[in-house]
């Protein structure tokens, strides 16, 4: 062999090797940098995938903790019909029990066109598990959240409800939307052949926020005792609908509202819509003789009276504009005190008139009506209050007995608390605190001032009057509460009809405990009670009475009047 | 020459040594690298797994929290109280005995008198 043929030989396999790894190489390139971007984003379709994790809702507590919603998770159970086709009959007959459904319903969805198709939503932990332990080919699950409330129909009109997409449509659920929404985070993830996902190649996580939690001034006991009180009261009276709000005049925190027709937060949609209306807050009405208290602290306020003076109540009938004015019982000369507690609808009429039309309308506006007491829930209206413009001759006259004005409940209450608080309006308060999961406070909410409306000394006065309503002499001895000291008023109201008043009434009674340093104040409200009379002392009365002297114990409010039970005492 | 050899030899062993000993080092740097590698992903599958668990306590604990509150609210108390005839009812007033709670400056004479009168008086007061 001649050195110029091994040297031509070691050139060929030189070239041809040096040519392979120039393939290699170019291939190399061609696949790490040219195509690279091409290739990454196809491996990333294939085995990648960003997975979102959605943050759970926070919870809605009541005053001392307890949960009245929440949120939980549940599975939705899907299948793949590619896959569940040739074993449908048999695959529909074990799940039917378990998720409750036709079998015949599931073999119609395992046979479906397509790739994915949901078999049940809201499935629980335990089910799920027992559908797993099947390993049925083709089906799978899907985590969901699901609101819950456990309370179910417990303050439903102020704890709300959520819609389809977890978003709160009704009371705290939809008004502190944007503090109870998680937010939704998300994973880009790989997987391995079998789909698992390599954990040490997560790429990029951001993790889901939960919602913050939502604490109410409403205590779940008071709210109890206020809704089996209400619903005793709807069996016995038959009214159209009744309201109880109970709340702490200092402060103006509602530790209970409740209104009748009412519904289930877990299936709000099986119920009417008029029984999803928070009456409370969305009805108005004319509040009949509720409404002397607010002119008769004005003008005590004003010192256009005394409670000492008198005025003559006409034996009943009075004529004023060419129209008679009446009172439900014949009075002749009554003191302005006698006026409140016996609520002589003259007698407030001629002190209305003493004080006159233009004081008489910046009183209501002061006390709150015909605008929205800024109570943190959503569908309040304003209730109507005539511009003074607008009045006629005959509204100083009318408007001191609770007509030709409409109010809420509410604004009712806040009204009178401003009586039982010194003279003092607060806003309501239904939100306490915003909280994050840790327990970290996000927000306090205190008690806010709106307006010292009349003065303390104008507030003793009025209660003193006040506390007659419940005596015996008073329009509701009734109302009376053992041991308690209690300031309150009766309203009996006729319901408009057509633009005409009619035989249907809207009876109430507010009051407060003890009426010298108030800590609670109740107000009742039925509307158009059909059986056991219709007056608010008769009606409304008992009910404040029997919500009062349980709240009262629950709260630990020491007894103006002590009486001992010997032997009972441990 | 022998000498020469010699120090060729050694030589030799020494670019042995040094061979085998980056060898080695390449080896080991190798295997480490698959061994941290494998740990990386021994590691994540671990956290996916406590992922997990952490994620399904949490569910159960929302369940529970609800099944609690449930067995908690005042509805479902009353039901069982009815139900078992425990006769449980809230104390009426005359059954309660309420104490009295001493003022800071009810405290504050407290202390000034037995300051004053020494502990002995004090205690015969109490």
């Amino acid at each position: 062999m001649s050195f110029s043929s091994q040297h031509r030989r070691a050139l060929i396999v030189a070239t041809v090797m040096g040519l392979g790894f120039s393939a290699l190489s170019f291939r190399l390139v061609q696949l790490q940098v040219l195509d690279s971007q091409e290739l990454r984003a196809e491996v990333r379709k294939i085995h990648g995938q960003v997975v979102h994790r959605q943050g759970r809702r926070g919870a809605i507590l009541d005053v001392n903790g307890n949960l009245l919603a929440n949120s939980q998770s549940v599975n939705i159970v899907t299948a793949d019909p590619s896959l569940t086709q040739t074993q449908a009959t048999e695959s529909a007959r074990k799940l039917a029990p378990l998720l409750q459904m036709d079998e015949a319903d599931l073999v119609a969805r395992l046979t479906r066109e397509g790739r994915y198709v949901r078999l049940k939503q809201r499935v629980d932990g335990e089910t799920a598990q027992q559908i797993r332990a099947l390993k049925l080919k083709g089906v799978f699950f899907e985590d969901q959240y699901a609101r819950s409330y456990p309370a179910g129909t417990l303050a439903s009109h102020v704890v709300g409800f959520v819609d389809g997409q977890h978003r709160g449509v009704q009371g705290i659920e939809a008004v502190m939307e944007n503090y109870l929404q998680g937010r939704s985070g998300y994973e880009i993830v790989e997987r391995d052949r079998k789909g698992r996902e390599i954990r040490a190649l997560r790429n990029e996580a951001i993790g889901p926020r939960d919602g913050y939690n939502v604490t109410l001034t409403v205590d779940q006991v008071i709210q109890h005792i206020a809704e089996v009180e209400l619903d005793k009261a709807m069996a016995q009276f038959r009214p159209h609908g009744a309201m109880i709000i109970v709340s702490r005049p200092k402060t103006g925190e509602i530790l209970a509202m409740s209104s009748r027709p009412t519904f289930d937060l877990n299936a709000p949609g099986d119920a009417v819509p008029d029984a999803r209306r928070n009456r409370c807050i969305s009805d108005v009405a004319e509040p009949g003789s509720t409404f002397k208290v607010a002119i008769i602290a004005a003008a005590l306020n004003d010192g256009k009276v005394t409670l000492n003076e008198r005025f003559d109540c006409e034996n009943g009938a009075f004529v004023y504009a060419g129209r008679a004015l009446h009172d439900s019982h014949p009075y002749g000369v009554l003191s302005v005190d006698e006026i409140l507690y016996r609520s002589s609808n003259i007698g407030s009429a001629k002190v209305a008139l003493r004080m006159g039309s233009a004081e008489v309308h910046r009183y209501i506006r002061a006390f709150g009506f015909g605008r929205r007491t800024g109570i943190a829930l959503p569908g309040e209206v304003a209730g109507i209050a005539h511009p003074l413009a607008r009045w006629t001759k005959l509204s100083i006259t009318r408007i001191p007995m609770g007509h030709e004005i409409a109010v809420t409940p509410l604004q009712m209450l806040m009204a009178m608390n401003t009586v039982a608080n010194g003279g003092r309006l607060m806003r309501p308060l239904v939100v306490k605190s915003v909280t994050d999961q840790q327990g970290a406070s996000v927000l306090e909410y205190g008690p806010q001032l709106v307006a010292q409306v009349i003065s303390p000394r104008a507030s003793i006065l009025t209660t003193s009057s006040l506390r007659k309503v419940v005596t015996s002499e008073g329009t509701a001895p009734r109302a009376a509460v053992k041991n308690y000291d209690v300031a309150g008023k009766t309203g009996t109201a006729q319901k408009i009809e057509n633009g005409q008043y009619v035989r249907r009434y809207y009876s109430s009674f507010i009051g407060y405990l003890p009426a010298s340093d108030p800590e609670i104040s109740i107000l009742v409200t039925l509307d158009d009670p059909s059986m056991g009379g219709y007056y608010g002392g008769t009606v409304a009365g008992p009910v404040f009475r029997a919500v009062a002297e349980k709240v009262a114990q629950y709260l630990g409010i020491a007894p103006q009047i002590v009486e001992s039970e010997p032997g009972n005492v441990s | 020459m022998l000498q020469r050899n010699r120090k060729r030899g050694s030589l030799q062993v020494g670019v042995i040594a040094k061979s085998l000993l980056a060898c080695v080092y390449i080896a080991l740097a190798g295997l480490g690298y698959v061994w941290n590698k494998n740990q990386v992903y021994r590691l994540g599958d671990e956290i996916k797994k406590r992922e997990a668990s952490l994620g399904s306590l949490e569910k159960r604990n929302a369940m529970l929290a609800a099944q609690l509150a449930q067995l908690k609210s005042p509805a479902y108390l009353e039901a069982r109280n009815q139900q078992y005839n425990l006769g449980l009812v809230p104390p009426r007033e005359g059954q309660t005995v309420r104490l009295w709670e001493p003022t800071p400056a009810w405290d504050a004479q407290f202390l000034a008198r037995r300051t004053a009168g020494g502990t002995k008086n004090v205690v015969a007061q109490r």
